[in-house]
């Protein structure tokens, strides 16, 4: 068994004021092993993207602990914060995941350069060749579609040889057909480099290429499946979205 | 860092183009204001008729009224005997005394154009040379310029020291640089008309060769020292042909200053403002660099290589519209009389390197305040939908506008309740500064009110446009704040300065006229009639009274915080007073001056009349002997005959025209005002006094309100000042409303899209845009008329008691116009063009 990578240990996020305000996460406590491939489901409002934001160091836990890396990232400065992003984790988000102004090659060998670090053109050709890209070296953003944009963020996430990537609803925006191709490149790129994965998704296709399934409901982890299916998931999420209904109906 | 800055501004390069404008407009007037400074420090007159003398010996212009902040209004006259003593100098080849006299040619009664007559041997100074005829030897020979029209042995007739002569032209000469417009007579008839017995206007300076021109320059500053004359060289020495010129020149240093000032003031708040919402637009891309490897530090230095690549294009270009700027403002100062159009703009590499590292400075320290708010993008915001920016009210803020708001109604409380008159104004201009930053910095939570307000009208009226525009504006109360503040600021400043000008010049003007009781008023147009021709008006028929009218300045040694410990370690101050020269026994039925004390009838000889006002503050009794120095920098004497009561802030002092005629430039009496008998008519007493024109060629005769006229021209000066003032503001205040108009509606194509795909007509969001464009001018002009008000009761009631301000309606109306006409433009232009692409494109 693999060492844990990324530790959240009783981590509540309020939004707002403390007493008044949102509990996004509601003392969450979870651990993700080294070379795993972990997707995050729950319905909408379960506090997913606040978990990620906290796991991932772009967020600050109201209380609790995370550690990454073995690196306690509560009392980081913004810089410390910046840096240990720019070194152990790779993003790919949703939408928007690249800047406008640079070309593929630059975005992703934007996060090197900004560490001070001249890219090997090798490293980054080799990067890019693997993601399926290698002929688009020098296109602008506009100018790929979405499954090909997707493919430059997980190159960029690749760069730095990153201890952990974070996917926030990486597919989300794409067709199935593209959406199972990135999925397919995410866990075979992952598996090659030996790299952790955890993705934040609601779609059960998506969770089902993971190793592992992890649940969230009201900000706490209500379950979780190993090696998931898709019906499996869809099952589970079924359950969830029930169980949230007579809540919504009693509030209305 | 910088590559990635540098690409950005090439992807973006709209984002960037209203700072570039902001920051080319600021620096263009900082580079304009740069010229104009150096060109009023040098105040370079080239020397025309006097070219030939290195030095140029004249009269100290600043010599009497050291302390007041500006030159004699009249020519200093130097000692004939200067001559001599110049004479003896080692290295002088010869001392020229020169002398001008305004001239006239009179043909067959009519009047020809101005020139001025001088002594032959100055002719040497240009060098004039003779190119036909010979030098005048006779008292009634001249020698005219041969661009004047005539020809040797012509018998002409001059309109001279105020009266007619007759000379034979014996000769024509020409120069290179001079006037045209000059004749010559001898040294002695030159001497006899300029009625100045042992004095002279300059002294020419020719040096014997190998002379070193600093070094006799030295000398002669030591030898003339007592004897209020200056040593001019270089281009200075124009201003001994142009008695005057040196007072633009100060005039120009301080409007420099200010104006360069607040157009830095404004630019760091314009461009600030551009970058701020450049920014904001750009929101999740900087989100996103800071989540996936960007330090706060790294975006800020990103955003700061952006503006100051920015900077450095457009302060860099702003060199030739700045020239341009400088030499136009110079041009218009001259012809506005705000300047002697003697001056010549001079702009060197000083101001030019000043104004590009102003201008770099202000886009810098702009760039610092935008790049600091980048820096705290949080990285969150990469993941989520910019957010609707909700929160606007810091404490800082809050604080700031508090005291603007409080520092406005003091100065509106002061503005009312202790000036007097139009230094009013003084305090008002500042008043609407602060409740422009007042307003600016509440603009948010002003603007919500402002919604409410317009809510009713606008939806009665607009129907489903004005709903969805009205529920946008509630939602969205910071990004129309963005554009209500510009035109507030706009509106408000152009309202307040404009009134505020056309205010205080009816009032000096109303003041002036109800001085005045006279019917008409006879004037020259040949320089100026001799003292004793009151007496020839005075026995004209249908005359009741005539009174000599001669204006000129007074100073008086400030003794309002006179501490006598005080008195050794700096000169006094000293304050300038109008002086007027009349004559006593008609004063009391030309002018409608009040009398409080004492008899204006005694106004004769060596005594004055002064306003109790300056009385009282320079502590000095009816009867008593005072001090007073006149135009030309002369100290007088004269015993105080009557106290007089008039408005405070329009007071004038009264003197015999006798005492201070001799004090002018001229030497002459400029006008006499006349009152009529009863039963003459107006039309018949300007027919017998036109009359005497025959025996008197130039002589006209005017109404009234001439007079007004010409005191109201002297207005003019700082009315242009203001007005330049304004349009500097608006421009800036244009800028920044379309630019916040034209970014946050291109950056709503995707909700203009949404609204199509629901199925809204183009003609329906045209409308509800429309009508949010309109409500945005509204709320902006319902504010700015807000800081009119503010500031014009208090400095009307100040000014003369009245709240209501004076000025034609229509500038008000015209301010409106342009505050709708541009808001819906900036709003609607961008609108069509966003919903020129189909709506499906456009929603992503």
């Amino acid at each position: 068994m693999n060492a844990e990578i990324v530790r959240l240990r009783d981590v509540v996020k309020i939004y707002g004021n403390r007493r008044t305000g949102v509990r996004a996460l509601d003392g969450v406590t979870i651990g993700f092993r080294e070379g795993s491939f972990t997707a995050v489901m729950g319905p909408s409002g379960s506090g997913k993207s606040t978990f990620l934001h906290c796991a991932a160091g772009l967020d600050r836990p109201s209380s609790g602990s995370v550690l990454l890396a073995e690196q306690e990232l509560n009392g980081l400065s913004e810089r410390k914060l910046t840096e240990l992003r720019r070194e152990r984790i790779g993003f790919v988000f949703q939408a928007f995941n690249l800047l406008p102004a640079l070309t593929v090659l630059e975005n992703v060998t934007l996060p090197l350069r900004l560490a001070g670090r001249g890219p090997k053109r090798a490293a980054v050709l080799d990067v890019l060749a693997r993601v399926g890209l290698d002929g688009k070296v020098n296109r602008r953003p506009s100018e790929l579609s979405g499954g090909q944009q997707q493919r430059v963020a997980i190159a960029r996430a690749l760069i730095t040889r990153p201890a952990v990537v974070f996917g926030d609803e990486p597919t989300g925006a794409l067709d199935t057909g593209t959406s199972r191709e990135v999925l397919g490149l995410l866990r075979e790129t992952v598996r090659q480099a030996g790299l952790t994965v955890v993705m934040v998704t609601h779609d059960p296709v998506a969770a089902a290429y993971a190793d592992r399934v992890v649940f969230l409901a009201d900000g706490r982890f209500v379950g979780e499946l190993l090696d998931p299916t898709v019906a499996g998931v869809a099952e589970r999420m079924t359950q969830l979205g029930e169980r949230r209904m007579p809540v919504r109906g009693g509030v209305a | 860092m910088i590559r990635l800055a540098l690409r950005t501004l090439r992807l973006r390069a709209g984002g960037f183009v209203a700072s570039f404008v902001a920051l080319l407009f600021g620096a263009t007037i900082v580079m304009a204001c740069g010229g104009l400074m150096e060109t009023g420090i040098r105040t370079a007159i080239a020397p025309q008729r006097l070219a030939a003398a290195p030095i140029v010996v004249t009269g100290d212009q600043a010599s009497g009224a050291k302390g007041a902040g500006s030159d004699l209004p009249e020519r200093v006259r130097i000692d004939t005997g200067l001559v001599d003593t110049i004479q003896a100098l080692p290295g002088v080849a010869a001392a020229v005394p020169d002398v001008s006299v305004p001239t006239t040619l009179l043909h067959n009664g009519t009047v020809g154009a101005p020139s001025t007559g001088h002594g032959w041997s100055s002719a040497r100074l240009a060098p004039y040379t003779l190119t036909a005829g010979t030098a005048p030897s006779a008292d009634t020979d001249v020698v005219a310029d041969a661009s004047l029209g005539v020809r040797v042995g012509d018998e002409v007739r001059l309109a001279v020291a105020g009266g007619a002569q007759d000379f034979r032209v014996v000769g024509l000469a020409q120069a290179k640089t001079a006037d045209p417009a000059t004749m010559f007579f001898t040294d002695d008839e030159a001497q006899t008309l300029l009625r100045k017995p042992g004095k002279v206007d300059s002294i020419g300076v020719l040096t014997t060769p190998g002379t070193n021109v600093d070094a006799l320059d030295q000398k002669l500053t030591s030898v003339l020292s007592g004897h209020n004359a200056v040593a001019l060289t270089g281009d200075d020495r124009g201003q001994a042909e142009i008695a005057g010129a040196v007072n633009g020149g100060d005039n120009l240093v301080a409007l420099a200053g200010v104006f360069g000032g607040l157009a830095i003031a404004i630019a760091i708040f314009v461009v600030g403002a551009t970058l701020g919402l450049s920014i904001q637009l750009r929101q999740r891309e900087l989100a996103l660099l800071r989540a996936i490897a960007a330090t706060p530090n790294q975006v800020r230095r990103m955003i700061m290589a952006e503006v100051i690549a920015v900077a450095v294009l457009a302060t860099g270009l702003a060199y030739f519209p700045g020239q341009a700027a400088g030499r136009w403002l110079t041009g218009q100062m001259g012809a506005n009389g705000v300047i002697s159009p003697a001056i010549q703009f001079h702009q060197g590499w000083i101001p030019t390197i000043s104004a590009i590292g102003i201008g770099l400075l202000t886009a810098v320290l702009a760039g610092f305040i935008a790049a600091n708010r980048a820096a705290r993008a949080k990285p969150t915001d990469a993941l989520a939908e910019a957010s609707v920016q909700q929160h606007w009210l810091g404490w800082l803020r809050l604080t700031a506008a508090i005291a603007c708001l409080g520092g406005g109604t003091a100065l509106a409380i002061v503005t009312a309740t202790v000036m007097a008159g139009p230094v009013a104004a003084s305090t008002a201009g500042p008043s609407a500064i602060l409740w422009a930053c007042a307003l600016a910095l509440l603009g948010p939570g002003i603007c919500r009110l402002c919604t409410a307000a317009f809510r009713w009208p606008l939806r009665s009226f607009t129907g489903v446009a004005g709903y969805l525009a009205i529920l946008n504006a509630k939602a969205t109360k910071v990004r129309l704040a963005g554009a209500v503040v510009p035109i507030m600021l706009a509106t408000g400043m152009a309202i307040a300065m404009i009134y505020l000008q056309t205010t205080s010049v009816a009032d000096a003007e109303s003041a002036y006229a109800s001085s005045l009781r006279a019917d008409a008023v006879v004037a020259s147009s040949t320089g100026g009639l001799p003292v004793n021709f009151v007496d020839t008006v005075r026995r004209t028929p249908g005359v009741a009274a005539a009174s000599a009218f001669a204006s000129t300045t007074g100073y008086l040694t400030d003794k309002t915080f006179d501490d006598p410990s005080s008195k050794h370690h700096q000169a006094p101050d000293v304050n300038d007073y109008p002086v007027q020269g009349i004559t006593a026994n008609a004063a009391a039925q030309t002018t409608a001056i009040t009398v409080t004390r004492g008899n204006l009838a005694d106004l004769t000889g060596d005594t004055i009349a002064l306003p109790t006002g300056i009385a009282d503050d320079q502590n000095v009794q009816l009867g008593q002997t005072m001090a007073i120095r006149l135009g030309d920098g002369a100290l007088v004497n004269p015993r105080i005959v009557a106290l007089l009561s008039g408005q405070r802030g329009y007071d004038t002092i009264l003197m015999p025209a006798d005492l201070v005629i001799p004090h002018l430039t001229s030497g002459l009496l400029p006008q006499i005002l006349v009152t009529a008998t009863p039963g003459t008519s107006p039309a018949q007493l300007t027919a017998n006094l036109a009359a005497l024109a025959a025996n008197e060629p130039g002589l006209v005769v005017e109404n009234r309100t001439i007079l007004a006229a010409q005191f109201a021209d002297h207005q003019q000066t700082s009315e242009w000042i203001n007005y330049l003032l304004v349009a500097m503001i608006v421009g800036y205040a244009v800028i920044a409303l379309v630019n916040t108009l034209v970014m946050t509606t291109n950056r709503r194509r995707g909700e203009f899209a949404l609204h199509r795909l629901v199925g809204s007509t183009n003609r329906q969001i045209l409308r509800m845009v429309g009508v949010e464009g309109l409500l945005i001018a509204l709320s902006g002009l319902v504010l700015g008329t807000g800081i009119g008000v503010a500031v014009l009761v208090p400095f009307g009631l100040a000014a003369d008691g009245s709240p209501v301000p004076h000025g034609p309606w229509w500038v008000y109306v015209a301010v409106a116009i342009g505050a709708v006409v541009l808001s819906l433009g900036a709003t609607l232009l961008p609108t069509m063009a966003a919903l020129r692409t189909p709506a499906v494109a456009s929603a992503d």
